[in-house]
């Protein structure tokens, strides 16, 4: 008795799923073809959850509204969950680096030419995961040390061999992510020598610069695009031995998007090729330093360059 | 996960001793100091009505700032490490201590201070043989409360460079790398729960004579 019931059920649920289905098929398709001819598709911009990367986010959201398309933004994203988030469709884009690409998301061995870290990441990308990296920009936003201006012309010290040489008399402010990356003090030490630090301790990436601008540490960990480095009282050491990768940004976008409308690649590619190491700082130091709104911030330079 | 967990923490347990050190160190040092602070305060507000309400409010809106803005803020002043995180750590753990106690004296039969005093106890007699042994059982209980709470967020201290058990936290969530994570985590907890356990034991003592 039960078991004749449950069938019955069974095809009665059935029959439901497949109705509806074809229901939210054909509505699905007709929704499509009116928006395509309506030319307002909705993209959903992505971004990390730093002040670049919310900047860029924000600037490529106001390059596409500005050519006349929908933008639904879900910037902020974590670090660690963006990729999956690209991958899963709940983003369509967003701006990545380079060197992230081949070392975090492929897991591939360190790279230093700029245009080859590009053209590697470019083609796996669309080979494994079906996403297609545009253009590069010229800012390069990679790993490096910096420190105060006191301590460097105190101890002479501009690149990190010199850095290495006179290391017992640096205090270090480091991050634990730092000492612990292979592209970190690992890779640093591989090729450097050994730094024995005469402080060596961690803090937050965020208030790294307060701790050397209060004299509590000569050195620490920087990003070669913060808004910090617009003060002089700041150097980043010169990394002469070429330990780090190159991070230069692009949007990576997913292929079917870029397929369906090709002409969002030069919309976005034309907004790449505006930013330099200068114009990248300039605008991190609006939004870090002089605390202003990341939005406010991007829509006023992309008034100057649409 | 575990295996792997223990691989990395034998390969870098100086590091932990270390960290582990510094983090009973920072959160002993704040659960004394505010005991300290909070136990005379808590007597002297329980005697005192009228100021008992402005005191005890005003330590507990310093306890609403989260520590990690405490740090912060105290930067400039108390500079890095060790000093600033003892201080917000303070502040964080006054408040139980400090209700605590008064409502341990403020909950003592009046008629037992009566008899005391009539008996000719003084003052100094009455306070040390009567109320505080009477208030005890309160008074443990907010410390209990203040150290579990110390110790969960003397991780925090990893921000400004006191170190401790939060540089491995941290660090594994920068790189999204749950072994060493898990090492951060698990040992705070089990601090935690090795402190109320302590603490529990010590309450357990030192009221045995109410059972008896």
């Amino acid at each position: 008795m039960i078991k004749k019931i449950s069938r019955f059920g069974m095809l009665l649920l059935l029959s439901m799923a497949a109705v509806l289905l074809a229901v939210a098929g054909c509505s699905s398709n007709s929704a499509s073809l009116d928006q395509a001819k309506e030319n307002k598709v909705t993209i959903k911009a992505g971004s990390k959850d730093f002040t670049e990367s919310l900047i860029l986010g924000e600037l490529y959201s106001l390059a596409l509204e500005h050519a006349g398309y929908k933008v639904e933004r879900k910037l902020n994203l974590g670090s660690a969950i963006v990729h999956n988030s690209l991958i899963n469709g709940d983003i369509d884009f967003y701006p990545e680096y380079t060197g992230t690409g081949l070392l975090t998301v492929l897991k591939e061995a360190p790279k230093f030419d700029s245009k080859e870290v590009y053209q590697e990441v470019s083609a796996k990308y669309k080979e494994k995961f079906k996403l297609i990296w545009l253009d590069p920009s010229a800012a390069n936003d990679s790993q490096g040390l910096v420190m105060s201006k006191r301590a460097a012309e105190q101890y002479q010290i501009r690149t990190i061999s010199d850095l290495q040489k006179h290391a017992s008399q640096i205090r270090f402010a480091s991050q634990g992510q730092f000492d612990e990356r292979t592209d970190g003090l690992p890779a640093l030490v591989k090729v450097y020598g050994s730094f024995d630090f005469k402080d060596h301790r961690l803090y937050d990436n965020g208030i790294k610069y307060d701790v050397l601008h209060n004299d509590k540490a000569d050195l620490a960990v920087a990003y070669t695009t913060e808004g910090e480095l617009s003060k002089d009282e700041f150097v980043v050491l010169e990394d002469d031995k070429h330990v780090w990768p190159p991070y230069n940004i692009a949007p990576v976008i997913r292929q079917d998007i870029v397929e369906k409308h090709p002409e969002i690649k030069d919309i976005l590619n034309k907004v790449t090729a505006k930013l330099d190491n200068k114009t990248v700082i300039t605008l991190n130091a609006e939004v870090d330093i002089k605390k202003r709104e990341y939005n406010e911030v991007a829509k006023e330079f992309f008034n100057t360059i649409k | 996960m575990i295996n792997e967990s223990i691989a990395y923490l034998l390969l870098n347990i100086n590091k932990y001793y270390e960290a582990v050190i510094v983090h009973v160190e920072i959160s002993l040092a704040a659960i004394a100091v505010s005991f300290m602070i909070a136990v005379p305060l808590g007597i002297w507000c329980s005697k005192n009505g009228s100021v008992s309400y402005s005191v005890i409010n005003a330590f507990t809106i310093l306890r609403i700032i989260p520590s990690l803005a405490v740090l912060v803020i105290a930067m400039p002043i108390l500079g890095t490490g060790f000093v600033p995180a003892l201080f917000a750590l303070t502040l964080l753990a006054i408040p139980p201590i400090l209700i605590n106690t008064y409502s341990g004296f403020r909950n003592i039969d009046p008629s037992v201070l009566e008899c005391a005093a009539g008996m000719g106890m003084n003052t100094k007699r009455i306070l040390f043989g009567i109320e505080i042994p009477l208030a005890m059982p309160l008074i443990l209980t907010g410390l209990r409360t203040s150290a579990t709470e110390v110790i969960a967020s003397a991780t925090l201290a990893s921000y400004i460079g006191a170190g401790g058990l939060g540089d491995f936290i941290f660090t594994g969530i920068g790189m999204n790398d749950v072994r060493i994570l898990l090492i951060g985590g698990m040992s705070v907890a089990l601090l935690s729960v090795l402190t109320e356990v302590s603490l529990t034991a010590v309450q357990h003592m030192v009221t045995k004579y109410q059972r008896d």
